[in-house]
């Protein structure tokens, strides 16, 4: 049922690139605690290719949660620099320079300049590999990358080109490769975030990981897009089984008024709505053993 | 015949001035909204605002915040800082949490302390603008 009808959104969403729609979103987990009186169908426009791959957020801001969760970096968690070798299709080599964008990233932010490099050598390799080489700035990366004292310069250039390449793809008409680059990238930042949180169980790893609900159904709105090309059937697969799974998890809204303040010029509002992720040991249990599945079937 | 070249030629030069005019190279703000980003927050993404010349008079992106994230848009255009330019933030239900046009001054960077993980809008509308041409960045922290 959830499988129809998110085929039927896709459809709306290439016959409606550039015009408004109003469509019903499977969200019936996530309700909020204002309208439960009055029960009405949370609505939302069904937006073109583009503006949902924008809305995906940064790998950055899980990889930045994991490092004030005061984690201790450990290489073996990520993906081998040295697999690159294995990744020979257009599909493989997207999702995993997506997998390595996250891993660059991570090395990047915990300042393991060593690890950097070699991760920006096979984030090159396989942006070579795809033709779009030519966006990604490896040079100055790593040269900011051997200096020690730039780290922040280092990874606003990296999320930048990143971006650059992205913005590229879509230009080309090549989101497929967009939307499994940022597959990849989720993948690789949940992964490593359940791997912490098995080690060491987080109640701030574990909410982190139950509101990736949210980002999972707009990357399976675009995936869903692309079910014809080859290899996105698997994923779209495994993915799916995972949503399954993250449809248990409820995400209650608690609806409250915004206040704000001007500090130094700058205007600082507070949300008054909060959200709270429903999400149990037994979920975070069963997305760890899949998603652990999924990214070794995509890693090889 | 040399007539008509040379009318074609100015033809073009002038159609490619106009569209040299009318381009907005909105890479040049991205750069400079980077830099007006408070210390301790992370560059997380970019926005194009191109009003391609007042023809389009709303850019919106859709974004996935985060709660116990706080998100902070610093913007600028080419009418200089963030003047002639307003950015406005929406929650999932199309409620309006934030605008940068504040007690009728443009603010150039505002910060969103985000406690409900969900979709947002951030769009970006003109005032008085004569380029039509910006960019945006958003930072985050924890």
């Amino acid at each position: 049922m959830k499988t129809k009808y998110l085929n039927t959104l896709a459809a709306s969403v290439l016959l409606a690139s550039s015009v408004s729609m109003a469509s019903e979103l499977p969200k019936d987990k996530v309700k909020s605690s204002t309208e439960e009186a009055q029960p009405t169908k949370v609505t939302q426009e069904v937006l073109p290719v583009t503006e949902v791959l924008e809305s995906i957020p940064s790998p950055l801001e899980i990889s930045v949660l994991i490092k004030e969760n005061g984690t201790i970096y450990n290489k073996g968690d990520m993906n081998a620099p040295d697999a690159v070798s294995r990744y020979n299709t257009t599909f493989q080599k997207a999702i995993n320079l997506g997998i390595y964008g996250t891993d660059l990233g991570f090395a990047n932010i915990y300042g393991k300049n060593q690890d950097a490099i070699t991760y920006l050598n096979s984030v090159r390799d396989l942006a070579d590999g795809l033709g779009i080489g030519a966006f990604f700035d490896y040079e100055t990366i790593k040269e900011l990358a051997e200096s020690s004292n730039r780290l922040d310069e280092l990874i606003q250039q990296t999320t930048l080109n990143f971006e650059k390449i992205n913005n590229n793809l879509r230009e080309r008409k090549r989101e497929n490769v967009s939307v499994l680059i940022l597959a990849g990238g989720w993948i690789e930042a949940v992964y490593l975030t359940t791997v912490v949180n098995s080690r060491e169980p987080n109640d701030l790893l574990k909410d982190k990981i139950g509101d990736q609900k949210i980002v999972l159904d707009q990357l399976l709105l675009v995936l869903d897009i692309y079910k014809s090309s080859a290899g996105f059937e698997d994923l779209i697969n495994d993915l799916t089984a995972l949503q399954e799974v993250y449809d248990e998890i409820e995400i209650e809204v608690i609806v409250g008024e915004p206040t704000m303040e001007e500090i130094d010029g700058v205007l600082v509002v507070t949300d008054g709505t909060r959200s709270v992720v429903h999400v149990t040991d037994s979920d975070i249990q069963k997305i760890t053993s899949l998603l652990k599945s999924i990214r070794n079937k995509v890693i090889k | 015949m040399k007539k008509i070249f040379l009318a074609f030629s100015l033809m073009f030069a002038l159609f490619t001035l106009n569209e040299a005019n009318a381009q907005c190279n909105a890479e040049l703000y991205v750069t400079k909204s980077m830099k007006e980003l408070n210390p301790g927050f992370q560059f997380s993404k970019s926005y194009r605002i191109d009003g391609r010349n007042g023809t389009r008079r709303k850019i919106e992106y859709t974004c996935v915040l985060a709660k116990d994230t706080s998100y902070q848009i610093t913007i600028s255009g080419k009418d200089g800082g963030a003047q002639g330019l307003i950015s406005t933030l929406y929650d999932a239900k199309r409620r309006r949490i934030i605008s940068s046009f504040y007690n009728n001054r443009f603010l150039g960077t505002w910060t969103y302390k985000c406690t409900s993980t969900g979709i947002y809008y951030l769009s970006f509308t003109f005032k008085d603008s004569k380029s039509y041409c910006g960019a945006a960045v958003l930072g985050f922290k924890r």
